[in-house]
């Protein structure tokens, strides 16, 4: 089995006095094990709802839709322990997300929940902050941390439970570019160097340049899915559905358009600069 | 034009927690024409929210003053009130402190703060929310049925029916996607035109203040770094590099080219001035 994560025939609907809202609509996505998947979508896309149906915090509001974590149905709640275990989430405001005055106090929570001795305890804490960089602040009240560092320590909060697969909604949203940058680098260093199958969701393109696939979600439905660099590349399609664009792209966009011929699918400086002076013909100069 | 804001030598120190003591700010001076944008940028923990809390009374001075028309606002300390009135302060994730039933009394509640009851009050409310595009029909909603980017409209629109003439925002487009930034940016531009407002805006987002601003503020370790126009403060990248700041992306790619290519302009900072001049150079590399 190696998909970590499978949606199958998934709906999900508000049901309230203003009548049913249906968020996501038939929707079928899978998740391969050990995978960097960035989910982009503008807000009220369902990206969210996508998120939390990923753990089970909610379930198909559909009887034939199914959410299997491993192959386990999240609809059985039997299971849902297992799949907490399996699969942990980081949200978008690190402050909602810390429950202790000390660190290290607040990255033991998870594993003492889970009933460890504490020095088995000590050791997932220890082994988490060293994975987020942040052992150094381990004796630190978080209310004095950065918002990068705060939420470095809520994902060592949830990483000290091992969890196979991490979702992670929006976690830069309120963050500087410091901070926001922290943040990715340690996402993608626990994927590539730990192994564990992530799940970013963001508006924020840049934060998908190094994803496997990329997956845009609009109104519920999946609308493209692909590598960063197809998806990139038809900027079209994603400032039609509300997305920051970098202005590295949309340059390049920008100066196709107007009759220049170059390739479109950069993100990073670098590669935009060396694509405009290779189109340009600075060389020769 | 006269000056609206005038600071001079601010000093503030937090007592006893020497944890926070980088907050402080340390004898800041400068000042702002009447109907001027002001972008305030520096990283975390540089002072900027420090300063614009001292800019409507919320915090006073440890030493140095802040005049707003002309007027040392800590002269009557007991009219402090009105100076929050003529200068309005909206904080950062705003719609977290909405709290009352219908989007309307929300919006309502600075104005009737300062006294406006009855058709004056909704006459108030009506005439910002038409400045600002929110339609009538969202006066009976609850602010928690609507979508992160109108809750922070309404919650901003609250602090403008008070028809602040100094608007100060504190990170009014951070968490937002495009769609909700736009629609925050057209908001404060069609204030600041409507009312001859003065504007000063707090960002990480330089795309966006290259775009929108007169003027940046720098702020680093609590001192006024620079101020000037968006051009001469982009034009240092190197020292906003140095206190972790940085100038616009396309700027940033054409300082890439230059390394390799020096006749390449790097005084251009939006999309649009980038486009332009990089469409010259290669009609003048055609034609040669």
């Amino acid at each position: 089995m190696d998909n970590q994560i499978e949606f199958k025939n998934v709906a999900f609907s508000y049901d309230n006095e203003q009548g049913k809202r249906d968020i996501i609509k038939d929707f079928n996505l899978s998740i391969k094990r050990g995978s960097f998947t960035v989910i982009l979508g503008h807000n009220g896309s369902g990206k969210s709802t996508v998120a939390k149906l990923m753990n089970g915090l909610y379930k198909p509001t559909n009887s034939d839709g199914t959410v299997l974590v491993d192959g386990i149905d999240t609809k059985d709640e039997k299971n849902e322990i297992e799949i907490r275990r399996k699969v942990g989430l980081v949200f978008q405001n690190p402050d909602n997300q810390l429950v202790a005055s000390i660190v290290e106090e607040d990255v033991a929570f998870g594993p003492e929940n889970l009933g460890f001795a504490p020095e088995k305890t000590r050791e997932r804490v220890d082994e988490a902050l060293k994975a987020v960089d942040m052992y150094e602040f381990r004796k630190s009240t978080p209310h004095h941390l950065s918002g990068g560092q705060k939420q470095r320590v809520a994902i060592a909060g949830i990483i000290a439970m091992k969890p196979e697969c991490l979702i992670l909604d929006e976690p830069t949203a309120m963050l500087d570019p410091k901070g926001r940058a922290e943040v990715i680098r340690i996402i993608e260093k626990l994927n590539r160097e730990n192994g564990i199958t992530v799940v970013l969701i963001t508006h924020f393109m840049e934060e998908a340049q190094s994803a496997d696939r990329v997956v845009l979600l609009s109104a519920g439905e999946i609308i493209r899915d692909g590598t960063p660099k197809e998806i990139f590349s038809d900027i079209k399609t994603l400032k039609a559905v509300g997305l920051d664009v970098p202005q590295t792209t949309e340059l390049l966009y920008e100066l196709k358009e107007n009759g220049i011929d170059i390739n479109t699918d950069a993100i990073s400086v670098e590669e935009t600069a060396a694509l405009i002076s290779a189109a340009l013909h600075l060389e020769e100069k | 034009m006269s000056n609206i804001i005038e600071v001079n030598n601010l000093c503030y120190s937090y007592d006893g927690d020497a944890q926070i003591v980088k907050d402080a700010v340390h004898n800041v001076s400068f000042t702002v024409k009447s109907g001027e944008i002001i972008g305030i940028i520096g990283h975390t923990g540089s002072g900027k929210s420090t300063l614009i809390q001292h800019l409507n009374g919320l915090l006073k001075p440890s030493s140095g003053e802040i005049k707003i028309e002309g007027k040392n606002i800590w002269e009557e300390p007991k009219k402090i009130r009105d100076i929050r009135f003529k200068v309005g302060l909206v904080f950062q994730y705003p719609e977290y402190q909405l709290f009352e039933e219908t989007v309307f009394s929300d919006i309502a509640f600075g104005p009737k703060n300062m006294g406006l009851t009855g058709d004056e009050l909704v006459g108030r409310v009506e005439k910002i929310c038409d400045v600002v595009g929110i339609k009538r029909e969202y006066f009976e909603k609850s602010p928690f049925d609507l979508s992160g980017g109108e809750k922070r409209r309404v919650a901003i629109a609250g602090v403008m029916a008070m028809e602040p003439k100094v608007l100060i925002l504190d990170e009014p487009i951070a968490g937002l996607d495009p769609k909700g930034r736009r629609e925050v940016i057209e908001m404060v531009r069609r204030y600041r035109q409507q009312f001859d407002a003065t504007v000063l805006i707090v960002s990480h987002n330089m795309e966006d203040m290259a775009v929108l601003a007169d003027r940046l503020l720098v702020m680093n370790g609590g001192k006024l770094e620079m101020f000037d126009t968006v051009y001469n403060v982009f034009s240092k990248g190197d020292a906003l590099k140095k206190i972790g700041l940085s100038v616009p992306m396309v700027t940033r790619v054409l300082n890439t080219i230059k390394e390799k290519y020096s006749g390449v302009r790097t005084d251009i900072f939006t999309i649009d001035d980038a486009v332009k001049y990089l469409c010259e150079l290669s009609a003048g590399d055609s034609n040669a």
